[in-house]
């Protein structure tokens, strides 16, 4: 639970390079994979973000593997309703369960498999955001792009307080699990409420303090933020150009492959 | 429950984004006017924000097995009113995407509309319609969130079948077909997070009670009722 992969942004060697330009990848991943019409450009953006984030985020292998394996968990529940009902074309399997003929058919085995690869390719540029730049950075980028101050202020509050409340609720439940608070499902039921209770009271009192704190010393609904400035380099500017350009011409040139 | 990143195809993730966004940006027009009100409830919001997404982050025991947590937003809909809750829970999801890789960015719009927007309004119409009606305080929480969790999960149901209609019998059969496959998880899902945000009030009511008169979640003479009652 208090595994974020925010502690691996920050420490990431990848954390001072240039915001936009790590954004620019990301989006042209995420853009470039869900309007993808053959699995092919997704998976060639997973691999792509897969190296990056290991070889250049230096992220442990093991764990950016299991980190991958969770959300593709739902995928795959999503997928295999895709498989059985979507699409027309010819059977390639058909099973028969109390009456109802569940058949697979070509169209609904290429769309199950394209969207698989999508949600693969769309979690593997997020935790490349993710696990190379930390949300301090991010602030900096929504405040030059003109996002409402309300919602950043909003933000950065609530960024920092999530830390706060994590230390809490972490040594709340070791408290209650070694007091055999998980031992059966009515325990761990009630435990769970008086640990959410508790955090409820314990960060309204925080706000409250907050408040007062901040009041004290004269916020006046704008904090100030100091963002060096990193600038691009070569190098990054190159390997980015010719990740976008293979991108495209990949997307054009497998439009039309498909599994069958 | 997120719908993960890459998952809902052109021009589906556009659509919800575009319903997405007036009540976001009302949402915000909503939350500038109360904070030029009271200056105060910043803090306080955002802490609530930080509490929603730690709560979300909590491992549920599940019947199932499988990994569930709680969502928040039933919670954060009577605290706060649906308005607030569809900001908070737009930054909450964010951070959801960035920290624990649950949902995404392209399908943002999708789970705002689902799990920030829709949730939140029912359970906030079932919670008023529960008091207005003279219920039980507890039972009207516990059915306002219950029940806002199945709307969640009915409404991203709703999300996937529109993007992939079945062949024979359209959005209807697909929408079964998905809503069937994620009732094994969600169903028990609601009624448990149901139970436990009751638990949450009978706690908070029986150490700091006059945070929810604050927040006009309770009446002073709707308090004493229920303290008269349990005790």
């Amino acid at each position: 639970m208090n595994n974020l992969l925010d502690d691996y942004a920050l420490s990431s060697p990848l954390r001072h390079s240039n915001n936009w330009i790590k954004l620019t990848v990301v989006a042209a991943g995420v853009l470039g994979g869900v309007s993808a019409a053959s699995p092919v450009t997704p998976l060639f953006i997973a691999v792509c973000m897969g190296f990056a984030a290991v070889f250049l985020a230096k992220v442990p292998v093991k764990f950016y593997l299991k980190l991958i394996a969770l959300p593709l968990g739902f995928a795959a529940t999503g997928s295999i309703v895709i498989l059985f009902f979507f699409g027309t074309g010819y059977e390639i399997a058909s099973i028969d369960t109390l009456g109802v003929n569940l058949a697979i058919r070509s169209q609904g085995l290429n769309m199950a498999v394209l969207v698989m690869a999508r949600t693969l390719s769309g979690m593997c540029c997020l935790f490349f955001l993710a696990l190379s730049t930390p949300m301090v950075e991010l602030f900096s980028v929504l405040k030059t792009s003109r996002v409402p101050d309300v919602v950043i202020e909003l933000s950065m509050l609530i960024y920092r307080y999530i830390f706060v409340l994590l230390e809490v609720a972490v040594s709340i439940k070791f408290a209650q699990t070694v007091r055999l608070g998980y031992k059966d499902l009515m325990s761990s039921l009630h435990s769970t409420a008086m640990l959410a209770g508790t955090l409820f009271i314990r960060s309204w009192e925080q706000g409250e303090r907050l408040y007062i704190a901040m009041d004290s010393r004269c916020y006046d609904g704008k904090l100030a933020m100091f963002s060096s400035k990193k600038p691009v380099k070569a190098f990054e500017l190159v390997l980015t150009s010719i990740y976008i350009i293979s991108i495209i011409t990949i997307s054009f040139a497998t439009k039309n492959i498909t599994i069958v | 429950m997120h719908v993960m990143e890459g998952f809902l195809p052109g021009p589906w993730w556009q659509i919800w984004f575009a319903i997405s966004l007036p009540v976001i940006i009302y949402g915000i027009y909503k939350l500038n006017e109360l904070i030029k009100d009271k200056r105060d409830l910043l803090p306080l919001l955002a802490v609530a924000g930080a509490y929603i997404f730690i709560l979300s982050s909590l491992k549920l025991p599940s019947v199932t097995g499988s990994c569930s947590h709680p969502t928040g937003t039933g919670l954060a809909a009577i605290l706060f009113g649906p308005a607030i809750s569809a900001v908070l829970g737009l930054i909450v999801l964010l951070y959801q995407a960035l920290f624990l890789a649950h949902g995404g960015l392209t399908t943002l719009g999708a789970n705002v509309f689902s799990m920030g927007i829709a949730g939140p309004v029912i359970a906030f119409i079932i919670y008023k319609a529960c008091t207005k009606a003279g219920l039980n305080f507890y039972i009207a929480v516990f059915l306002a969130c219950a029940l806002g969790d199945l709307a969640t999960y009915v409404v991203t149901s709703i999300e996937l079948a529109l993007a992939f209609p079945a062949q024979i019998g359209g959005v209807l059969t697909s929408f079964k077909a998905f809503a069937t496959i994620f009732a094994l998880t969600q169903v028990p899902l609601a009624i448990i997070e149901g139970a436990i945000t009751v638990l949450i009030f009978k706690y908070v009511i029986q150490v700091k009670s006059d945070v929810l008169i604050k927040l006009n979640v309770l009446s002073e003479t709707g308090l004493r009722k229920i303290k008269e009652m349990t005790t």
